[in-house]
């Protein structure tokens, strides 16, 4: 007995391979507005693969601290306890560490230019602990005008609803064509500790000799 | 002569030791997968080892690729073709072999399932916050450039361009619109940090790009990391290039530009799937065990909202108490942001019946055959005195 039915394999992988090379088109979607943006998962603590795969993971340990942007670089005193280091991953200028025990992380980043716009970092800083988007009426009420030796620094302070909070306290500054971002995020109690200090820090914001 | 040739390939097609050599294949791939997974990752050894025809191996010292091994869907799809054919040649068909045709059947239907898992299945994560409604899945290792046309008040118009598209550079048109992106540069993964006085002049001149110095990195594997991929695409409009932008899942804010009074975001993401329906989380619970840290129970309460079906309900999803609906199956994955933020893994898997009910057919034939056997054998004792 000789099989027949040769040509149905051929055609079951046929159209694997078909099932396999689809998919590459431009999608459209028409959608309503989003009431808030995506949440990062990257920030999730104790997630599994797919919890850690939805955000990149940038490499910490090895990436040279960035250079000097052109138009001058800030500086800034640490109060008694903080330590600072240049770098810490990515696009971060420096990390600063404050003595507050509890999850708190306080970054420091540069970006030429207008870096997107003063709306959509606040926008996406809120969204980060689960905020939706302000509106450039509710931006300007949101601002806090630090007066920094640097200059005037826009700071915000935002904190997530539920039961345990997260809260992100940030300053955005245009220091000669670049715009630097200070931000400290965390837990909604460590960072209100650190706060009093961090604004100090924020307020001793000058360019570096 | 070609009879002779068509029945000796029906015999090694139907032959037992095909089928004892496809098992042996298999369990050799099931170790090395297990192994390579310490380099590969679990993702990328499946697919090196798994859902490959052929495993590959790089000559030492050269680009040259040779295949050492056959991959686990051609072992797969040869044991399904030696398991049929040797089913119709030597089982015959009479009752008396029923619950073998059924036992087979079911075997059958497993590899077969697993070959539509392999192709059909689609695995995407739903991230929710307690208060917020979603309307989308999201794929975690997949990447896409959105070109989002903002200019609507009440909607957006999102065009996703996939990141293998952008991989193949060259041009791509965004259907119903006059805007075409020219994708001059793509990096798989990327290091991305200020640029220098020492750097190369950037590639990008508009957005935030021009100060960004991009260096090419080879692509992660594990499972926890994720490639930061980069891509260099010019906009083009009624003849008018927007300049050259580097977009990135690194770079956080979007980046806009206008053309003839309407707006158009460049965001790269993870590549979503919008739903026909919302998810809502109403509550995120994540029990422990009194006195320790230890995990007793996670369990996200969400509200599903479709208006296609004038549906609107809560729904309790718990650890291995997945929601299936619409042809996806909803689980309890992950969590985060002190707990108020819940993620969702979402399977859709059109086969994901078929184990289940091989399963059965196995357990089924397997239970038939025992009774045909025994009864034979009872009447046969029954029959011993009579001849004694």
């Amino acid at each position: 007995m000789v099989p027949r039915n040769h040509s149905r394999s051929f055609i079951f992988v046929a159209l694997l391979g078909l099932a396999a090379g689809c998919g590459d088109d431009v999608a459209h979607y028409r959608v309503p507005k989003e009431a808030a943006a995506p949440p990062e998962a990257a920030a999730v603590p104790g997630g599994g693969p797919m919890a850690g795969g939805a955000g990149p993971t940038m490499p910490v340990g090895d990436v040279p601290p960035p250079p000097r942007p052109a138009g001058g670089a800030l500086a800034w005193t640490l109060p008694t306890g903080w330590t600072d280091s240049r770098g810490g991953g990515g696009m971060r200028y420096a990390t600063l560490r404050s003595p507050v025990a509890g999850k708190v992380d306080v970054s420091v980043t540069v970006l030429s230019g207008e870096a997107g716009g003063e709306l959509a970092n606040v926008n996406r800083w809120r969204n980060q602990i689960g905020l939706p988007p302000l509106d450039a009426a509710g931006l300007a009420a949101a601002r806090k005008p630090v007066r920094a030796k640097v200059g005037a620094v826009s700071l915000y302070d935002f904190t997530s609803e539920g039961d345990r909070r997260s809260r992100v306290v940030a300053g955005f500054a245009m220091v000669a064509g670049n715009t630097w971002f200070v931000k400290m995020s965390g837990d909604e109690g460590p960072v209100g500790q650190a706060r009093p200090d961090f604004v100090r820090i924020v307020e001793s914001l000058r360019l570096e000799e | 002569m070609k009879n002779r040739a068509a029945s000796a390939l029906w015999g090694a097609v139907t032959s037992l030791k095909l089928t004892i050599g496809c098992l042996a294949a298999l369990m050799v791939l099931v170790v090395a997968c297990t192994l390579a997974q310490v380099k590969l990752g679990t993702w990328g050894a499946v697919e090196v080892y798994m859902r490959s025809w052929l495993v590959w191996t790089e000559l030492p010292g050269t680009r040259l690729k040779l295949p050492i091994f056959p991959g686990g869907a051609l072992v797969g799809l040869v044991l399904l073709v030696n398991l049929i054919a040797a089913q119709g040649k030597r089982l015959e068909l009479s009752w008396k072999k029923s619950g073998l045709w059924i036992s087979h059947a079911g075997l059958v239907l497993l590899v077969a399932g697993e070959f539509v898992s392999g192709v059909f299945q689609r695995e995407t994560q739903l991230a929710v916050e307690e208060g917020q409604t979603v309307n989308y899945v999201e794929a975690p290792r997949e990447l896409e450039l959105a070109v989002i046309d903002t200019t609507d008040p009440a909607h957006d118009d999102v065009f996703s361009v996939p990141a293998t598209t952008l991989a193949r550079r060259g041009r791509v048109a965004l259907p119903g619109t006059p805007v075409v992106l020219n994708v001059r540069g793509y990096h798989r993964n990327a290091q991305l940090t200020n640029r220098g006085p020492q750097d190369p002049p950037a590639l990008a001149d508009a957005g935030i790009g021009a100060g960004v110095a991009v260096r090419e990195l080879p692509p992660v594997s594990r499972d926890e990391e994720m490639d930061t991929s980069a891509a260099l695409v010019e906009p083009i409009a009624g003849g008018r290039s927007y300049g050259t932008w580097l977009v990135s899942n690194a770079l956080g804010a979007p980046q806009t530009f206008q053309h003839e009074g309407r707006t158009y975001q460049l965001v790269m993401r993870h590549r979503r799937e919008y739903l026909p329906y919302a998810v809502t989380l109403k509550d995120f619970s994540h029990d422990v065990y009194a006195g320790t840290n230890i995990p007793k129970n996670f369990s996200s309460l969400v509200r599903i909202t479709n208006p296609a079906h004038a549906e609107a309900r809560d729904v309790l999803i718990y650890m291995n108490q997945p929601l299936r609906y619409e042809g996806k199956a909803f689980y309890q994955s992950s969590f985060g942001k002190n707990d108020t933020l819940s993620i969702l893994q979402v399977v859709e898997n059109p086969g994901w019946l078929l184990p289940y009910v091989s399963t059965v057919l196995v357990m089924l034939g397997l239970g038939i055959h025992f009774a045909i056997t025994l009864r034979r054998s009872m009447r046969r004792r029954q029959a011993l005195p009579a001849e004694a």
